[in-house]
């Protein structure tokens, strides 16, 4: 098994154009990590230099104690599967699996016997001797997940392997993914912007944006305890709500105040100090309607079936609120509500970190 | 069932792109039928479309009284040597161009096109002298560095577009997979670009093959012309055209030239790439 170390990596476009900033990341043997975040914010490019298709500018990167970032992707022992499969057009199923064999010098009955047993293990016996563009889009994934597992690399990068499926035959592969990565119990590295597949399948999750890494942990801390305002906003749906405010001192201690919300108080809050501004941030799942101080106009009401989305408006703010779904509103209506206390979270306005434990 | 208008729409949709094929083809049928008539017939009147008398008299002339096979071996050198080195510098500048993020490739890219651009008659003394210098005047190697000089903006820019349209990430799964830089290009990349090296092969050999002005200036002896120059030379001159013998000399030179693109037409409009991507 491999562990993968990322040391100061950077990489740079052009002159002054970072894609990836002083990247330190430790991906431990048998993880399976997904580098989340928005399009362009550098996980593609980290992968890719993972991989070796990209150089790195400054940094190096291990795999378990040795030093791999001058080696040829060949010679890294690690499998891809991309997003659009880059299957070989020209070559059959059979000669697409057996390509990697091939260039490892593996003799031809035994890479017969090895396809043969791939293909079983996927269900794409029947597909051998098809084109790849004789095959549907799940059928084409599996055959580059062959491609991928065949020669048994020590580690596997994913570049979001599901966009390109419709969204059920999305949610059978994830389920698949999650069960080869038992099977095999090899290092995967993941890159999706699609916070679901992140929150699903991963041992942990690394979010990135603008070229920076801004939290690791695993899905359940970064969901509950977003180390920043981009890790709040980015996971979650509906987004996490904000409201602006600043901490001052009251009566009975260090005090939030916001036009929307009744005063909080904060005692204790560490970081925290009078009159820093800041946002608070609380969850749809978080907040009750028709009690609080707090009051909003309905305008939106999304019914889910197993439960409502409602969208809240007063002023320049917007709450989302998940709500039963036998609620009875109307757009237009005034509504109360309330965000339960022990769930709310604190950014500072300045760099956005997080404020306290 | 069509309704009538529609019917008789299609119909005259069908007979005026019969009339625009017959309009391009009635010169190649003239020539054709010209190379078989006796000089009585040629310009017998009325006109005579298909050849009384059909003879191979013309044919043979051709190949007795001229030079015929010897600019016919030349011509044959300087197209293929010309395009075997354009293909293989406008298939790896092609895929450079696409696939490496080189300084400036874009403008690289315009330049090729204004070159191509450029009227030959333009640059046609200039690389004259140039070749000259070489010492390679009145050489077919000579020709073959004018025809390169020619064909290669044209074939880069063909290429470009045929490479742009290679999904990159096959070649990167071959590197991954194990190939070499070079392993890759040969395996994944290089079948992909089939269709378009050889569209662009067939287009750079008709150039060479056809082409008059730089082989009228640039070679002056008679055993190293080429076709195009060596029979307009010998049977068009002052005096008289021999009509019979250039339109037999033309057939010659241009029916195994439709032979081998009625062959290759396949490659040609081969879809490429098809597949390799789920779009």
């Amino acid at each position: 098994m491999t562990e993968i170390a990322l040391k100061s990596v950077q990489k740079k476009f052009g002159a002054d154009v970072y894609a990836v900033e002083n990247l330190d990341l430790i991906i431990a043997k048998g993880e399976f990590l997904t580098l989340l975040g928005p399009s362009g914010c550098g996980k593609t490019t980290t992968l890719r230099m993972i991989a070796g298709l990209e150089t790195l500018t400054s940094g190096e990167i291990h795999f378990n104690d040795k030093r791999i970032d001058q080696l040829a992707p060949g010679q890294r022992n690690v499998a891809m599967v991309f997003q659009n499969y880059a299957l070989y057009p020209h070559l059959n199923v059979r000669g697409n699996l057996e390509y990697p064999l091939k260039k490892r010098g593996v003799p031809r009955d035994q890479r017969q016997t090895m396809v043969a047993a791939t293909a079983k293990m996927l269900q794409i016996e029947e597909l051998l001797d098809r084109r790849p563009r004789q095959l549907s889009g799940g059928q084409q994934q599996r055959v580059a997940l062959g491609r991928a597992m065949i020669r048994d690399p020590a580690v596997f990068l994913f570049d979001e392997p599901l966009s390109n499926l419709d969204a059920q035959l999305r949610a059978t592969m994830r389920a698949e993914l999650v069960r080869l990565h038992l099977r095999l119990g090899k290092t995967m590295v993941y890159v999706t912007h699609d916070q679901l597949e992140a929150m699903t399948m991963s041992t942990r999750i690394a979010v990135m944006y603008k070229g920076r890494l801004q939290q690791i942990d695993t899905p359940a801390a970064i969901y509950s305890r977003p180390a920043n305002r981009f890790v709040a906003g980015f996971v979650g749906t509906p987004t996490m709500n904000f409201v602006e405010g600043v901490f001052s001192d009251g009566a009975s201690g260090l005090e939030f105040r916001s036009t929307l919300l009744p005063t909080i108080p904060v005692p204790g809050l560490s970081g925290a100090k009078a009159g820093m501004a800041a946002d608070v941030g609380f969850r749809s799942e978080h907040v009750v309607l028709g009690q609080g101080a707090a009051q909003a106009e309905v305008s939106v009401i999304e019914a889910l079936g197993h439960e409502t989305l409602v969208l809240l408006t007063a002023g320049a703010d917007e709450i989302a609120v998940r709500t039963r779904p036998d609620i009875a509103l109307r757009v237009g209506e005034k509504v109360r509500f309330d965000a339960a206390i022990d769930q709310l979270h604190f950014f500072a306005k300045t760099d956005g970190n997080r404020i306290g434990g | 069932m069509k309704s009538l208008p529609m019917r008789l729409a299609g119909l005259a949709a069908t007979g005026f792109t019969w009339l625009l094929v017959l309009a391009v083809t009635f010169p190649l049928l003239w020539m054709l039928g010209t190379a078989f008539k006796r000089p009585t017939e040629l310009f017998a009147k009325p006109p005579t479309f298909f050849p009384h008398a059909p003879t191979l008299q013309n044919f043979v002339d051709v190949l007795e009284q001229t030079k015929f096979t010897i600019y016919a071996t030349n011509s044959l050198i300087v197209a293929t040597v010309t395009t075997l080195f354009v293909l293989v510098v406008a298939t790896l500048g092609a895929h450079a161009m696409v696939s490496f993020k080189l300084m400036g490739r874009h403008v690289v890219a315009r330049a090729l096109l204004l070159c191509y651009m450029l009227p030959t008659t333009a640059v046609l003394i200039p690389i004259y002298l140039m070749i000259a210098g070489l010492g390679l005047a009145n050489s077919l190697s000579g020709l073959i560095v004018a025809y390169t000089s020619l064909t290669l903006p044209f074939a880069l820019w063909l290429m470009r577009a045929f490479f742009a349209g290679i999904p990159p990430e096959i070649e990167a799964a071959a590197l991954i997979d194990g190939a070499s830089r070079l392993r890759a290009f040969v395996d994944v990349v290089l079948p992909q670009a089939l269709p378009g090296i050889v569209t662009t092969g067939v287009f750079s050999f008709l150039i060479c093959w056809n082409e008059y002005l730089y082989s009228l200036v640039m070679i002056n002896d008679d055993r190293t012309r080429t076709l195009p120059t060596g029979i307009m030379g010998t049977l068009v001159n002052g005096y008289a055209i021999e009509w019979g013998m250039v339109m037999a000399a033309a057939t010659m030179m241009s029916v195994p030239l439709l032979l081998v693109f009625l062959f290759l037409q396949r490659y040609v409009v081969q879809g490429f790439g098809a597949g390799a991507v789920k779009g």
